[in-house]
């Protein structure tokens, strides 16, 4: 299809406040009389409160308030961004500030003072008597016997247990011609935003109303959190999203601010609480760490019969998301491939950690690390090419997609295989032949590649399907009001989450293909409000162009007819003989009746009988078409000092029709930026003390420019049947493949295995040796 | 201790009043009120609060405000002339290399220092310019592009 507006690169509608640094972030925010908060953090990783003291921090010259468990509402709450659903397991489990110290970094107490060295001497001057209890660390640790209980009443620390089962997994090894059981771990990450996690403005005013401006991914379910946490009723709290810094998952939910909402309570100022980097890691929450166990049965033609995982999933120190997380760790692993018995049991364990929540992909990356990395060897061990096992047995259009249980809308695997093959010269490596069956079995001898004797070239692959939406595990409802103003152009009033991603830019680019208008004569929202703007869930699931988007194409077709029927009566024709091109009404019946879209609008609004032309939608969306991806990694390994360095990654996605196709790029190229650090670099050490080691830049290493390997974007377009304009989604998904992908070709090019995330270069060496 | 600096600061003359201890970013933040310039970690590890003292790119948290003084600060703020983009602003929206935007500032002051010295960068000049900025969302393709290209436009 051949679009004025959409599937063109069009600058992005936020990117000249960026430039100049005229955009306001929360932090930029300065309001008369506000104080600046602080949050007092356990040093220990298990302690009740005996006692604490406030008197002397109080009486410090220039703080206004300090708050402890005793000034907190007495309900319990859970931070995470769900609304009410099926799918959403909220176990409230804690208060705003704690009475017992459940992780190294769990807020005790918070000042509010005229200035940032105030607030800080204050909670130097905050005294606590702690009595220490012990504490674990470890998913597998916790749940043992003797392992001390972190919350009261749940046993072995297990606070979800989510089972899945289809046909008889037990009958399904029995067919099986081979078995393969393995496991696989994947480590704690950070979404490391550059903008740190939690930033907040509170004001509770005069009125009795609580304001907040924070820098959030879903404003309309983070206001209901921090309603229920502030024991208050929704509707008199209001929340106003400014510019956000990069989300990633790490804003899906309450951070701080209902800290900063009590000490603007408690002072009737506004209180700015703004994380450090270090408080970032710690105070919100991280990638969940997951022990994985694998059995697969297959056929020798590569069919499976059975697939079994076991999860055991670090939910840290409070349930949050991680009990509802569960269940796409699941729904991810179950709907990759096509098998007639599945089970899944996925166990949510407390242990005494910072809480683990959403980070992109949502349990995705750790699935498809485990799964795609143990669908390597089968490949291998079956003779097949990696792709051909993946073509045989992936989903495709036509058949349901056990994720949601709905028919698949489109497929474009087989495109974003065979171009990502072409990417990467695959054809190269199956010549070198490290990878038939007939020289499987040759060792090291079959991975020397071209270069130097001591470094190793190797080429993987791996692939993954995602949603682009929440439904049918969330209830997914979104809306968007549209209104025209006398000169044509439109307001979009989203209530918008748009963290850089670039879609508020695409959705104004459905509204205006929708309205027939040019791009400049659409004006979205880009600070979001809970007052003015319309429910929306916000941005996660990859949903906001799939689900956003409809929800924005709705409105703009009711807001179009109305501009048709007004112009209609006007121009003394029918409605049907028009049409809206690039703001001028057309007359498809005789070209002479024409009129601007502006001047239907004028007389609408000022002609006899008066009326603004607007629409509003408010809906579901109608289902939730998956994503594919195959991502294809070239490495080059160093054997003597096991620094794995990537050379190329081709990632192939199918997107459904790119709304904006320079966005759809950025997306991947920044995804596996964080997919590579994720396999590579990344971890958060904690030491046996439960104290993070590495709550910094410097020794959290992400990848700087210089680490980056060529990408080849690819995007397919397979469109969606559903999805305005044939879009799906591609937020998350660029990520996902990327670990497995990475490990894959360091075995193609070493023929290790390594199950454990990520892969250092001690680990590599420690295989190496091992393997000798 | 506080103490009377003078600087300046993207063109025009400033004296200030500053604590011993302020650092560069925050004066310029708070006392300049210049909100453009970006604390990512307050530790000189990410680069978002990178501006050019006397040319030179430097991350401002690890600056005292007082090592400022008799010397001339450029921010974001001071790019733009008279309503038009600095070429590297341009080739930057051009490129699709903003998304969040969080380290733009701090990574369009670091290419300006690249291509102050050099107009005509390689890929790997403009890299190991610009290893000090992170960037969480593009994966710095975008933004190796547009540096690239705005080298060329600056040339002519």
């Amino acid at each position: 299809m051949n679009y004025q507006t959409v599937g063109h690169g069009l600058v992005k509608i936020d990117v000249m406040e960026k430039v100049t640094g005229t955009a306001p972030y929360v932090d930029d925010l300065v309001m008369p009389g506000m104080l600046i908060g602080k949050v007092l953090r356990s040093p220990y990783p298990h302690a009740a409160i005996k006692r604490i003291k406030i008197e002397k921090a109080q009486a410090l010259n220039g703080v206004k308030a300090v708050i402890t468990n005793q000034d907190t509402p007495r309900v319990k709450w859970n931070s995470a961004g769900f609304p009410p659903s099926q799918g959403a397991i909220l176990v409230e489990d804690q208060y705003i500030l704690t009475d017992r110290a459940r992780f190294v970094g769990d807020g005790v107490a918070a000042v509010a003072a005229v200035d940032e060295k105030t607030a800080q001497l204050a909670l130097d001057l905050i005294e606590i008597e702690y009595e220490k209890l012990p504490h674990v660390l470890g998913q597998d640790k916790a749940m043992e016997p003797e392992a001390p209980i972190i919350h009261e009443g749940v046993e072995k620390n297990i606070v979800g247990h989510l089972p899945i089962v289809i046909g008889d997994v037990e009958q399904g090894f029995k067919e099986a011609d081979f078995i393969f059981i393995d496991k696989y771990t994947c480590q704690r990450v950070n979404q490391v935003s550059i903008e740190p996690c939690g930033a907040v403005v509170a004001l509770y005013d005069a009125n009795g109303r609580l304001n907040l401006w924070t820098s959030t991914q879903m404003p309309h379910l983070v206001r209901r959190i921090v309603a229920r946490a502030m024991d208050m009723p929704v509707g008199k709290v209001r929340l106003i999203k400014p510019h956000v810094g990069g989300g990633f998952g790490s804003r899906l939910g309450a951070v701080n601010e209902p800290i900063a909402a009590m000490l603007s309570k408690a002072t009737g100022k506004p209180v700015k609480l703004i994380y450090s980097r270090e408080e970032s890691f710690v105070g919100s929450e991280s990638r969940h760490p997951i022990i994985m166990e694998l059995k697969t049965g297959v056929k020798k033609d590569g069919t499976f019969t059975a697939r079994q995982m076991t999860a055991y999933i670090d939910a840290g120190a409070y349930a949050t998301h991680t009990p509802s997380f569960a269940g796409p760790v699941g729904g991810w692993f179950l709907a990759m491939y096509k098998s007639p018995n599945v089970k899944y049991d996925g166990y949510s364990i407390y242990t005494n950690t910072p809480p683990c929540g959403a980070f992109r992909g949502y349990g995705n990356p750790q699935v498809v690390w485990a799964v795609e990395s143990q669908v390597d060897e089968i490949a291998e061990r079956l003779g097949l090419d990696p792709r051909e096992i993946r073509l045989r047995n992936h989903p495709c259009k036509g058949e349901v997609w056990a994720w949601s249980g709905w028919e698949i809308e489109s497929c474009g695997l087989e495109e974003a295989i065979e171009r990502g093959s072409q990417s990467i010269g695959w054809e190269n490596r199956i010549r070198q032949g490290s990878n038939t069956k007939e020289n499987s079995n040759q060792g090291q001898e079959t991975v020397h590649k071209v270069g130097p004797e001591t470094k190793k070239k190797g080429i993987g692959m791996a692939y993954m399907m995602h949603v682009s939406g929440a439904r049918p595990m969330l209830h997914e409802t979104g809306s968007a009001f549209i209104k025209m103003n006398e000169d044509g152009s439109v307001n979009v009033v989203y209530s918008s989450s748009d963290c850089g991603q670039g879609s508020s830019t695409a959705l104004s680019q459905i509204a205006a293909e929708e309205l027939g208008l040019p791009i400049n004569m659409v004006h979205i929202t880009q600070f979001a409000d809970t007052d003015t703007a319309p429910f929306d869930i916000g941005s996660h699931a990859s949903r906001q162009i799939y689900s956003g988007g409809n929800a924005v194409k709705v409105a703009a077709g009711i807001v179009k007819k109305q501009v048709l029927e007004h112009a209609a009566t006007m121009l003394e024709v029918s409605a049907s003989d028009l049409a809206i091109e690039n703001g001028q009404i057309i007359c498809l019946q005789d070209e002479t009746k024409t009129k601007s879209v502006a001047e239907v609008a004028y007389n609408a609004l000022y002609g006899t009988n008066g009326f603004e032309i607007s629409g509003v939608a408010s809906l579901e969306p109608p289902g939730n078409p998956p994503v594919y991806a195959a991502q294809f990694v070239e490495v080059e390994v160093d054997t003597e000092t096991g620094i794995v360095k990537v050379i190329k990654v081709a990632a192939a996605h199918d997107v459904g029709t790119a709304i904006n196709p320079v966005c759809v790029e950025g997306q991947i190229e920044g995804a596996v930026q964080q997919g590579l650090g994720y396999a590579l670099t990344e971890e958060m050490v904690f030491d046996e003390m439960g104290r993070l080691q590495n709550p910094n830049l410097t020794d959290y290493k992400i990848l700087t420019v210089k680490d980056m390997p060529e990408i080849d974007s690819i995007v397919v377009q397979a469109a969606s049947q559903t999805g305005p304009f044939g879009a799906k989604s591609v937020g998350e998904s660029g990520l996902v493949p990327t670990a497995a992908a990475v490990g894959n070709a360091i075995y193609d090019a070493l023929g290790i295995r390594i199950k454990d995330l990520p892969i250092t270069p001690e680990k590599v060496l420690g295989l190496l040796k091992a393997k000798s | 201790m506080n103490k009377d600096i003078s600087l300046v600061v993207n063109g025009e003359a400033r004296y200030i009043n500053v604590p011993a201890d302020k650092t560069l970013l925050d004066m310029i933040r708070e006392d300049l009120n210049l909100k453009g310039t970006k604390k990512g970690c307050d530790a000189g590890d990410c680069g978002a609060c990178t501006v050019l003292l006397d040319a030179e790119p430097v991350n401002s948290c690890l600056v005292l405000a007082v090592e400022a003084a008799n010397k001339e600060v450029t921010t974001i703020e001071g790019l733009a002339k008279g309503g038009e983009l600095h070429p590297i602003q341009a080739a930057f929206i051009k490129h699709g290399a903003v998304q969040c935007g969080f380290c733009t500032p701090g990574m369009v002051l670091a290419a300006k220092a690249i291509l102050d010295k050099n107009p005509n960068p390689s890929v790997e000049e403009i890299k190991e310019g610009i290893a000090g900025n992170f960037c969480r969302c593009t994966g710095y393709k975008k933004i190796v592009d547009a540096v690239l290209a705005s080298g060329r436009n600056i040339q002519g």
